[in-house]
């Protein structure tokens, strides 16, 4: 497995066109940072003349040996050849996913698969679902949101260009072991969802969601959230969707507005959200916990492969050192991204859209 | 450890994932989906339980991944599903089963009464009992949902076979419902919009009354709506699309929970009533014809099975119904004809003009003609008849027949005795003024002879009938026709146009009629020369392809206008009439075979013309000139 870090759009060309020319090499996956330059008809045209199937694309940063990158790229060039599905029009309520998905996969033995969706397409969690229904734990799937925190941009990288509003299923033959873990922990609630529209939460328990919202925080915690200072103490407190016998599925708020808040993820109507909190140490135990999780398998990986939601740099500021020292090894070379929403199974249970939340895999060779 | 509200929040949560969808398999597809969730499973599938043949077969209907057959957890949990139903009694009772594969994973077999199965399968973990217990209502509100969408399946497949039958019905259909007292369009199938012009889109929530208006010809109301319940059909005139129709409309009233509502059925019966009047015109005809018309069976006896009034008024019969009392052969004087009659009819199949001696239901003797044909009718042959009473047609015939015999038996004899006085008288006659009046006798002798000749041979020509089936070659007839002339006139000239070939239906009768007219043409002829010349023609009067004119020229005086009109219009009066036969048996000759004869003004005479059909392929020629008969 060939892993480079690339500090500039040239430097990727480059080597993009060597992994791609390597005998070893039967696939290319591609995590990068923002840069104009990856947008333009050349860059396109370096894609499309690969004679090697490629994927991957732009996150907020990336990951690379042990460090996050503001910067650059990481090139990842795999030793077998993956089946690479592209779902178009993400955002289209119309678009029936499962006839685009090949349930027979799993038999002809592939056993891992990138997810990576266009974080600002509106039926993720639809198209996530269906991933489920058509393959359950049959594939180990692992991935995020990708994308930029300030705008809809192409952000997709496929041998046809670099495409928006859709998403990208790499699958590899590759094993690969998953730790999926949070660390935030519940501290009000549960509160039912009387009304939300899709990621846009208006009530609960009747009541203005934000008022709710406000009301508990300040219960809990003593912490005065208003609608001045709601994305500075809104990353602290995030919602929180139950689970029998696992962690809640993080839904992070990021605005508010006539008493209506809005989260990256839907928020399902009629069923009951938690209000969590976390702090640095539990946040870099979960990372730990994951970390562990992923190597805790027999197989004899190769590389750590880690998705990292970007709010946790966010929250965590200075001390997501702490984090980045939890998730590496000694002994394996650790790639990854940090993303806008993170898409995961540990191989247990049921496939789910998350929000602060690290992902952890441990990618076996062939 | 799972706490109790976080158990309850689960379970809540399932329950919102349970309810009817569109179909029973996004039923148990979104459901199954909220188990999976919300308990963090890894598999399920929903199996909906059929009994078949004696046997029993779960059937997938929902199941999560999409390949349930490769998941060892979920095929783990399949094994257990039973095939037969000795299997299933024992099956049923161990629910719910509980079970584990060699990877660690655990499955679950939940009953969904009255439905099926569902199962759940969990890897690196378990569904605790006390959660797998508090499953059991939202199992059993699960298989209620499928169970009412099977049912709403069904009657969904039910409303889809009725809408398609409401659509392939091929007479007009339109379905109303009563709604405030006004009975409103809520569907029309295709055959009513092309019927009466309203498309369902224009038709719907319009009151029934505005589109059709039906005419009836009794005093009640003619709308649709008039018709109360249960009504038998009736008969309507409506506009449509293309003018008026007729219909046989019938309102059915279907009940509904909800409302009144109706099926009208307009039966179109435009073409059948067209058709019955056409048959009532044509009965009203046969009824009315001065023939006798009548159905019988086969057979020495025969059934009359039909009787028009003209046979009643012929058989001097007082109503139709009294044939149903006679057999056929009572109508006959001789029983062994009505034999004879029907063994011809079923050999030939039809016959023409057969003449019977038939009696009255009195038993008054009458002659008839009989035509008709063998039908079969629902698998029995049946005689369709006409008969015409010739009883005056054959009496006159037969007076004819005598008066002709005498007149020619007696005006023979007389003649003869006339001769040979007239022979002995010459013979004691010197004076040679006395001797002409004795040869004028002798001429006029001759000439009565050579009319009682002509006479039977007149009678011969109608002796044959007017059937021709023989061809002649006309330029052969001519030849034959030229050489007798010249034996016959050696002083007079015959020419003969030249001509193409042709052939036409005739028999040796043609050649009497020619011979008829050049003699005539030489006999009264005033010429010291007289010619007579002969030409045939495409006709001149009637399609070239089908008719030949065979023209007779001469250069003598003309026919005496008398003659001539009474020849062209076919009759004589005591003022208006001939001198003899001649022209007549020339006329009858053509007339029997189906020709016609004018006579033309000509420069240097006189010209007849017989125009003659060409022979053709639709009739069988037995020979091939007038000589062969």
């Amino acid at each position: 497995m060939e892993i480079t870090y690339d500090s500039t759009v040239e430097g990727v060309r480059e080597t993009l066109a060597s992994t791609a020319g390597s005998e070893s090499v039967n696939g290319i996956l591609l995590l990068s940072t923002p840069d104009p330059a990856l947008l333009s008809a050349d860059f396109e045209s370096v894609l499309g003349d690969l004679d090697v199937p490629i994927f991957g694309g732009i996150f907020p940063e990336i990951l690379h040996d042990g460090r996050k990158q503001e910067t650059g790229a990481v090139t990842v060039g795999l030793p077998s050849e993956p089946v690479v599905t592209t779902v178009r029009d993400l955002s289209d309520p119309e678009t029936a996913f499962r006839g685009l998905l090949d349930p027979d996969l799993p038999a002809r033995g592939y056993e891992t698969a990138f997810v990576f969706a266009d974080t600002y397409a509106t039926t993720i969690e639809a198209f996530i679902e269906a991933l489920f229904r058509t393959y359950s734990v049959e594939l180990n799937f692992v991935g995020g949101g990708a994308g930029t925190l300030e705008a809809q941009q192409p952000c997709l990288f496929t041998n046809e260009g670099v495409i928006q509003d859709a998403a990208i299923v790499a699958t590899l033959a590759e094993p690969m072991e998953i730790g999926v873990n949070h660390g935030w922990q519940e501290i009000a609630g549960p509160f039912r969802v009387t009304d939300a529209q899709g990621s846009t939460l208006d009530t609960l328990d009747g009541k203005p969601a934000f008022s709710v919202y406000r009301d508990a925080i300040a219960e809990a915690s003593g912490e005065t959230v208003t609608e001045e200072n709601f994305f500075e103490v809104a990353k602290s407190y995030p919602f929180g969707i139950g689970r029998m016998a696992a962690e809640q599925i993080v839904r992070d708020p990021y605005s508010v507005s006539d008493g209506s808040m809005s989260c990256f993820g839907e928020m399902p109507e009629g069923e009951f959200v938690s209000i969590l909190e976390g702090d640095p140490d539990s946040l870099v135990e979960a990372a730990q916990t994951a970390h562990d999780h992923a190597l805790s398998g027999d197989s004899d990986p190769e590389a750590l492969c880690v998705f990292d939601c970007v709010s946790r740099v966010l929250y965590l500021e200075d001390e997501f050192d702490r984090e980045l020292d939890a998730l590496r090894s000694e002994t394996l070379p650790l790639f990854g991204a940090l993303t806008i929403g993170e898409i995961a199974n540990d191989g247990s249970g049921h496939l789910d859209y998350y929000n602060k939340t690290a992902v952890v895999g441990a990618l076996s060779g062939t | 450890m799972i706490d109790r509200q976080q158990r309850i929040q689960a379970l809540y949560e399932i329950s919102l994932s349970i309810g009817p969808k569109e179909t029973l398999e996004a039923t148990a597809d979104n459901a199954l989906s909220g188990y999976l969730q919300k308990l963090n499973c890894s598999v399920g599938a929903i199996f909906q339980r059929r009994l078949e043949d004696g046997g029993i077969r779960y059937e997938v209907t929902a199941t999560i991944p999409a390949s349930p057959y490769g998941n060892d957890t979920l095929r783990a949990a399949i094994d257990h599903l039973p095939d037969t139903v000795d299997e299933q009694l024992s099956f049923v009772t161990e629910l719910p089963i509980t079970g584990s594969t060699d990877t660690g994973s655990h499955y679950y077999l939940m009953e969904l009464p009255d439905f099926g199965v569902l199962v759940l399968g969990k890897r690196g973990g378990e569904i605790d009992e006390i959660t797998r217990s508090a499953l059991k209502p939202l199992n059993e509100k699960l298989a209620e949902a499928c169970r009412s969408q099977l049912v709403e399946g069904q009657l969904r497949t039910e409303r889809n076979r009725f809408e398609a039958v409401f659509d392939a019905i091929p007479e007009p259909v339109a379905n109303t419902v009563v709604e405030h007292g006004e009975e409103r369009v809520k569907r029309v199938n295709r055959t009513f919009e092309n019927t009466f012009g309203y498309d369902e889109r224009t038709a719907r929530d319009r009151p029934i009354d505005d589109l059709i208006n039906p005419e009836v010809e009794t005093a009640t109301d003619g709308s649709p709506t008039s018709l109360h319940d249960g009504s038998e059909p009736r008969e309507v005139r409506c506009e449509t699309a293309d003018g008026v129709g007729e219909f046989l409309f019938r309102r059915v009233p279907v009940d509904t929970p909800d409302s009144r509502e109706y099926i009208h059925l307009y039966v179109d019966i435009t073409s059948q009533k067209q058709r019955q009047e056409e048959l009532e015109r044509y009965e009203r005809l046969v009824e009315n014809l001065p023939i006798g018309v009548y159905r019988t069976t086969p057979g020495p006896e025969g059934e009359f099975r039909l009787v028009n009034g003209g046979l009643v008024d012929i058989l001097e019969g007082t109503s139709r119904e009294e044939f149903q009392e006679l057999s056929v052969t009572d109508i006959y004087v001789d029983p062994d004809e009505r034999k004879r009659f029907s063994d011809q009819l079923l050999e030939q199949g039809s016959v023409d003009g057969v003449e019977l001696r038939l009696q009255t239901v009195d038993g008054n003797p009458v002659w008839c003609e009989v035509s008709g044909i063998a039908v079969e009718e629902d698998g029995q042959t049946v005689f369709e008849l006409a008969l015409q009473d010739i009883t005056e047609r054959k009496e006159r015939q037969q007076q004819l027949a005598v008066l002709n015999r005498v007149l020619r038996h007696n005006l023979r004899n007389a003649m003869n005795v006339i001769r040979g006085n007239t022979a002995l008288l010459s013979d004691g006659i010197d004076d040679e003024e006395l001797q002409t009046h004795v040869t004028a006798i002798e001429q006029r002798v001759t000439n009565l002879e050579q009319l009682s000749e002509k006479a039977g041979t007149v009678r011969s020509l109608f002796d044959q009938g007017r059937e021709v089936n023989v061809t002649c070659d006309v330029n052969e007839l001519l030849g034959e026709l030229e050489s007798e002339f010249e034996e016959t006139h050696p002083s007079a000239t015959m020419r003969i146009d030249e001509f193409d070939p042709v052939a036409i239906w005739a028999d040796v009768r043609l050649k009497m009629a020619l011979m008829e007219l050049v003699d005539n043409a030489v006999v009264h002829n005033d010429q010291p020369e007289p010619v007579v010349t002969v030409s045939v023609d495409a006709s001149e009067t009637k399609p070239a392809d089908s008719w030949v004119d065979i023209s007779i020229v001469d250069n003598g005086p003309g026919i005496p206008d008398d003659e001539r009109q009474a020849i062209e219009t076919g009759q004589e009066t005591p003022l208006q009439h001939g001198t003899g036969l001649g022209l007549w048996l020339v006329y009858w000759t053509v007339s029997l075979l189906g020709g016609e004869i004018s006579i033309d003004d000509h420069p240097t005479g006189t010209r007849i013309i017989l125009t003659l059909p060409r022979a053709s392929g639709d009739r069988s020629p037995q020979a091939a000139n007038v000589d062969a008969n």
